[in-house]
């Protein structure tokens, strides 16, 4: 599989991974936390409003049972005073009548607190006391011969009754009066308990923000100082579901894409732009060897009788050792410009240079700069594409023969850094230097200190997005007055070249 | 041809040097090849020429300066310049400093054999002032 279709392959998965997490986007979550919060309100409001109703009804039931006990008693007054002063017995039936009434016109109610058999019992005392009262009052009109032991007999029922009548319904009164106290108590914790829930869901809402919003926030804010810095590789789903932030991603991962064919584009714009000013170089160097042969040819033409054969030989020698020659520099131009497929080899940094050297060597000439190189001979080897790099230092040497004057100097040094895992590279001029303000936007796009039509402002920046994508970086250094120096970083290869 | 005009050619490719020495004696010229600038200049400095043909561009010395050192020892000598592409400009500027023509390399013997007729005739009527 190619360098691209890899690429590509690897945007294709970033895109379905994202796409495939299931939906559960950051408004329904949202809406979901709210619902909670509302569900929970009414809960709470509702059990509150319960809780008076039933607080409302205990309390009815007890007034109507205060009354009830009320009038009991009264009717055991009267039903004493009946048996020891012989008061009329009306007095007690108006009392059990009422009492009576109370009962009937609250059964429902009644029944409802007190249960159907505590209201069937309450119910069988008062219709036994009231036949035992009608007993009472007939034994006085129907029976007088022996009223008085029936009389005697009554009483003690009437007083069985009426006694368990009291007892039961204070019993009743006193159970119901616990359950309205614990009631009371129910209703002052109950917004306690709801606070507590309430808190505990803010607690879980102010961490869900947090977490959903403010976490993918700041992913996002790495992921773009790493795009800044040239990573271009697509962005990968890193939670469970679908949301906003994963079409945020999806639009970056487009944005990537374009960055990335765009750097591609500028890439071999700027290589266009080289092979223009190269090719300007090859022609004046080629017509060093093409102006030899047309001269050797025209000798060898016009002399052709009159020589002898040793000399023709000689002639004829020449003609094919600038043929050659020219051959030689019309290769080393086609090397470059061949179309550019990532190709990525193990590279030895002295042969990148001699041969970038080679390319540049009549700019070199022309100028009349001295270049010099310190590449030591075991210096380990680079993991990277020759023709991208060769490029880049092309590029730098280029400009350093821009910035110096006739006779000035380049020195080209390479080295291993004290940690032993990158080589860096040092490209220094004398020349006119760089101005400080401007020293911080050389590496942007377009920014070009050449006149108009020199330059295209892409060369260190598409160098610097080359040296990027190779794993390294590029700085500089300048001093106006006193030169530049380019400073290139790159990994050392790790692989060894066999495993490849 | 009554007289034999000597000419110095430089150009730091020797085989230019040495075919042009063929070419330019068989016309009738006495010519003195250098590939290298400082002997050419060195050369100069001994001996006044009618022509000297040289290369604009070569290490160390170049055209100019070969120009200059002439226009300095020796007024009458015309100078033709060899250009190549890219060193327009530096033809240009010798021209301006008093060369007598250039001629573009790649170039055929009787390109340059047809300056010199030119040259030779500018010299007579030089003398003739």
């Amino acid at each position: 599989m190619t360098q691209e279709n890899h690429i590509e392959d690897a945007e294709y998965q970033a895109e379905k991974a994202l796409k495939e997490r299931p939906r559960f986007s950051i408004r329904s979550r949202l809406l979901l936390g709210f619902m909670l919060f509302f569900i929970l309100s009414a809960a709470a409001e509702l059990t509150a409003i319960i809780t008076l109703h039933r607080l409302e009804e205990k309390t009815r039931f007890l007034v109507i049972a205060d009354r009830y006990t009320y009038e009991i008693q009264q009717a055991r007054r009267f039903e004493k005073n009946f048996f020891l002063y012989q008061t009329d017995l009306q007095y007690v039936f108006d009392h059990v009548g009422p009492a009576e009434s109370l009962m009937n016109s609250n059964s429902q109610e009644l029944r409802s607190v007190l249960g159907d058999d505590n209201y069937i019992v309450l119910n069988a005392h008062l219709e036994k006391y009231k036949e035992l009262l009608f007993q009472l009052a007939a034994i006085d009109t129907v029976l007088p011969e022996n009223a008085e032991t029936r009389m005697s007999e009554i009483e003690n029922e009437l007083r069985q009754y009426g006694s368990q009548m009291i007892t039961f319904a204070l019993q009743l009164s006193e159970r119901e009066l616990d359950t309205v106290r614990s009631m009371f108590r129910w209703a002052k914790l109950l917004p306690l308990i709801f606070l507590v829930f309430f808190l505990i869901l803010v607690i879980y809402m102010a961490n869900f923000l947090f977490r959903q919003i403010n976490r993918p926030l700041s992913r996002l804010m790495e992921l773009t100082e790493r795009i800044a810095e040239g990573d271009l590789t697509p962005i990968t789903p890193f939670r469970k579901y679908r949301d906003e932030f994963s079409n945020v991603n999806m639009a970056l991962n487009h944005m990537i894409h374009e960055l990335k064919r765009r750097q591609e584009l500028m890439i071999e714009s700027h290589k266009l732009r080289a092979i223009g000013t190269l090719t300007a170089g090859i022609a004046h160097e080629l017509n060093n060897p093409l102006n030899n042969i047309t001269l050797t040819a025209a000798v060898l033409e016009e002399d052709y009788e009159n020589i002898s054969d040793e000399q023709r030989l000689e002639l004829v020698r020449d003609l094919v050792k600038e043929a050659q020659r020219s051959e030689r520099i019309v290769r080393n131009l086609l090397g470059f410009a061949r179309k550019s497929e990532i190709e990525t080899k193990h590279l030895d940094i002295s042969d990148l240079i001699a041969e970038t050297l080679k390319l540049a060597q009549n700019q070199v000439n022309l100028k009349g700069v001295k270049v010099t190189t310190s590449i030591p001979v075991n210096l380990p080897k680079i993991h990277g594409d020759r023709q991208q790099l060769n490029q880049v230092f092309l590029n730098l040497i280029l400009n350093a023969l821009d910035a110096i004057d006739k006779n000035g100097k380049l020195n080209i040094t390479a080295e291993t850094t004290s940690m032993f895992d990158f080589i860096t590279i040092k490209f220094t001029d004398n020349g006119s230097g760089i101005p400080h303000h401007i020293l911080p936007s050389i590496f942007d796009p377009f920014f070009t200190t050449k006149p108009t039509r020199r330059g295209t402002g892409l060369g260190l920046s598409v160098s610097k997005g080359i040296i990027e994508e190779h794993g390294g970086n590029i700085t500089v250094e300048s001093e106006v007055g006193t030169g530049t120096t380019f400073i290139i970083s790159l990994p050392i290869a790790r692989i060894p070249a066999e495993f490849k | 041809m009554s007289k034999r005009f000597e000419v110095l050619v430089v150009d730091d490719e020797p085989i230019v040097g040495k075919r042009l020495k063929v070419a330019l004696e068989k016309t009738g010229y006495d010519v003195e090849v250098f590939d290298s600038g400082p002997a050419a200049l060195e050369r100069i400095g001994e001996k006044q020429f009618d022509f000297v043909v040289t290369d604009v561009r070569m290490d160390n010395v170049d055209g100019i300066d070969i120009l200059n050192k002439v226009t300095e020892t020796s007024p009458r000598t015309k100078v033709i310049i060899i250009t190549g592409y890219a060193t327009i400009e530096l033809a240009r500027e010798a021209l301006v400093k008093g060369a007598y023509d250039f001629i573009a390399k790649p170039f055929q013997p009787d390109d340059l054999r047809e300056v010199l007729e030119r040259a030779v005739k500018a010299r007579e009527l030089d003398s003739d002032k």
